[in-house]
């Protein structure tokens, strides 16, 4: 198995192997990390963390706004690292996560995804 | 009074009006999106006024695992099974939204400490029926229908999930969804062979928060369906358009022969009102509509959000709950098509007009509701969701939910927040959590329908 270390920020520095081919969210809590969490499916954003630095696969995640994926946030019931990675886990990490919506607005390219502008080629 | 020969509930709404005042609620509150690492759990509370620990939490049940975020509950039998001796109002259905657990409560063996009496896992129902994202639960006679807003993967449209009276999984409760977008509540008049269905969104949607562009890409609900009940398939679909934005609580009258039913449209923030006409056709129109306020910090008005509304046992009054501004109404719906404001009252809510009630500073505005069944006390809890509660009223992680007690004056109108009852969820052993919908033992004003 290929297997890449998870640092969590927040949790003092603490750093796990884990599987490349498993959800983020499943090894860390086998490592006994105590994480929240929610739907398991990738939509509901309980899980939400926010990833600053290495790469991961997400394409699962339906939760995120582009927004919130330019924040750095992902979705650890159904990311797998694609790299050595260090997060910020838990409520601690959601900051930027929630926007009053009437306040503070999405531009077209911040959609989810599905229905996002793609932000134009700057000339 | 009540016919102890028969079986759960009361014969009819006149004979549930004259039942015993209630002494006990079930509140659920949770602890999914709060920061702490708890269990969502099952309070009961004392409301009894005669009592050492009125206006208390005496027990509180936790759920087996993290994350189920429990908002919605039904009991496993209401006065639809009046006629069945062999049936008994003891079992809580309580799902959790994000994880598609159902855990069967049972409230009967000792009313004061309930008792998990069985889990059925949300794996089981997304694999045996590919649905998730459990709401609404009403008995239909000895079954159990839950309305389920996604697919196993939380796309819209869901559908509809069966449980036998032993809390068996049956399957899929509808014939056919037809075109019906999105799910949410529903309420059925058998007398009519009429269900009605309301629509919030796909779990994926309203899961993560609220993004308030996704209402103009259509991503939220904004029709209205009635289901012929006995083929259990949509029969006729109502657009409400700019007018009925995310139509959520459907309520019918109580009486069962009547047609008229109502839903609160939680963004246009309207009354819908529909009834079957002299030709049999059904009608709708809007019957109340709130207007959006100004605020000094926001670059436009705030909605109301009717996040929830509720019709007294007589079908006198309906109540509404505009979350963001903070105010409870009381309509006076004798007549349907011309409801009369009778009394408001405010608790939190982001217009600032009554940020402490009762000692306890209010975080999130009123929520749910519960009516006791003489109509005289409204049961108001103050979170919504999870992540909703997150975006607009940051400060409940810390503050937590709260509920206060309204006493509502039946022959009058009118409505006063009770000074002496307030239950602080901020203050409880594990931390602060959040209140979300309450039922009593005996039958409330949003559990019982007649065949």
């Amino acid at each position: 198995m290929t297997s890449f270390t998870i640092t969590l920020a927040n949790q003092g520095g603490a750093a796990f192997d884990v599987d490349h081919r498993k959800p983020l969210l499943q090894s860390l809590r086998e490592h006994g990390v105590d994480l929240p969490y929610g739907c398991k499916y990738g939509g509901c954003i309980t899980c939400a963390a926010k990833i600053i630095s290495g790469k991961v696969d997400q394409k699962a995640q339906r939760a995120l706004n582009n927004r919130q994926i330019n924040n750095g946030y992902i979705i650890l019931c159904v990311a797998r690292p694609m790299s050595d990675c260090t997060l910020e886990v838990g409520v601690e990490s959601h900051d930027k996560l929630y926007r009053n919506p009437f306040l503070d607005p999405l531009a077209a390219h911040e959609l989810k995804a599905d229905i996002a502008t793609p932000l134009e080629a700057k000339k | 009074m009540t016919n102890h020969c028969c079986g759960p509930g009361y014969a009819s709404p006149a004979e549930a009006m004259t039942a015993p005042r209630e002494k006990l609620l079930y509140t659920i509150a949770i602890y999914t999106g709060t920061g702490i690492q708890k269990p969502d759990y099952l309070c009961t509370i004392d409301v009894d006024p005669e009592s050492s620990t009125y206006s208390q939490v005496i027990s509180r049940l936790q759920m087996p695992g993290i994350g189920d975020e429990l908002h919605h509950s039904g009991w496993n039998a209401c006065s639809s099974c009046h006629g069945d001796a062999s049936m008994e109002r003891k079992y809580l259905i309580v799902p959790g939204v994000r994880s598609s657990n159902l855990h069967i409560i049972d409230c009967g063996t000792d009313p004061r400490s309930p008792t998990l009496f069985k889990v059925i896992d949300g794996a089981e129902i997304k694999a045996r029926t590919n649905l998730s994202a459990p709401h609404t639960v009403h008995c239909l006679g000895s079954d159990i229908i839950v309305s389920m807003l996604g697919d196993a993967q939380g796309n819209a449209p869901g559908g509809y999930l069966q449980l036998s009276k032993e809390f068996e999984v049956v399957g899929r409760w509808e014939n056919s969804m037809g075109s019906i977008k999105f799910g949410y509540d529903f309420w059925y008049q058998p007398r009519h062979n009429v269900m009605v269905s309301s629509e919030w969104a796909a779990p994926n949607t309203f899961m993560p928060g609220f993004d308030l562009e996704e209402v103009g890409h259509l991503k939220y609900g904004r029709e209205i369906h009635f289901w012929d009940f006995e083929k259990k398939e949509p029969k006729q679909t109502f657009y409400l358009g700019e007018d009925g934005l995310i139509p959520l609580e459907v309520r019918f009258h109580h009486n069962p022969d009547s047609s008229h039913g109502f839903v609160g449209a939680a963004l246009s923030a309207n009354i819908i009102h529909w009834w079957k006409d002299a030709a049999g056709d059904w009608q709708w129109e809007k019957i109340v509509d709130v207007g959006n306020e100004p605020h000094p910090e926001w670059p436009i008005p705030i909605p109301g959000v009717i996040s929830v509304i509720l019709l007294s046992m007589d079908d006198r009054h309906l109540y509404l709950c505009n979350w963001l501004h903070g105010d409870i109404r009381q309509y006076d719906i004798s007549d349907p098509h011309n409801a009369k404001l009778t009394g408001q009252v405010w608790m939190g809510g982001l217009l600032g007009r009554a940020p402490e009630v009762n000692g306890v500073k209010v975080t999130g505005g009123p929520q749910m509701i519960q009516l006791s069944l003489d109509g005289k006390r409204l049961y108001v809890t103050t979170s919504l969701f999870s992540t909703w509660d997150n975006q607009f009223y940051p400060e409940i992680r810390t503050n937590g939910g709260c509920m206060l007690m309204v006493n509502c004056d039946t022959e009058n109108g009118g409505m006063e927040i009770d000074p002496l009852f307030v239950v602080d969820f901020g203050k409880e052993p594990n931390g602060p959590s959040r209140c979300h919908e309450t039922r009593y033992p005996g039958g409330d004003c949003t559990s019982d329908i007649w065949v």
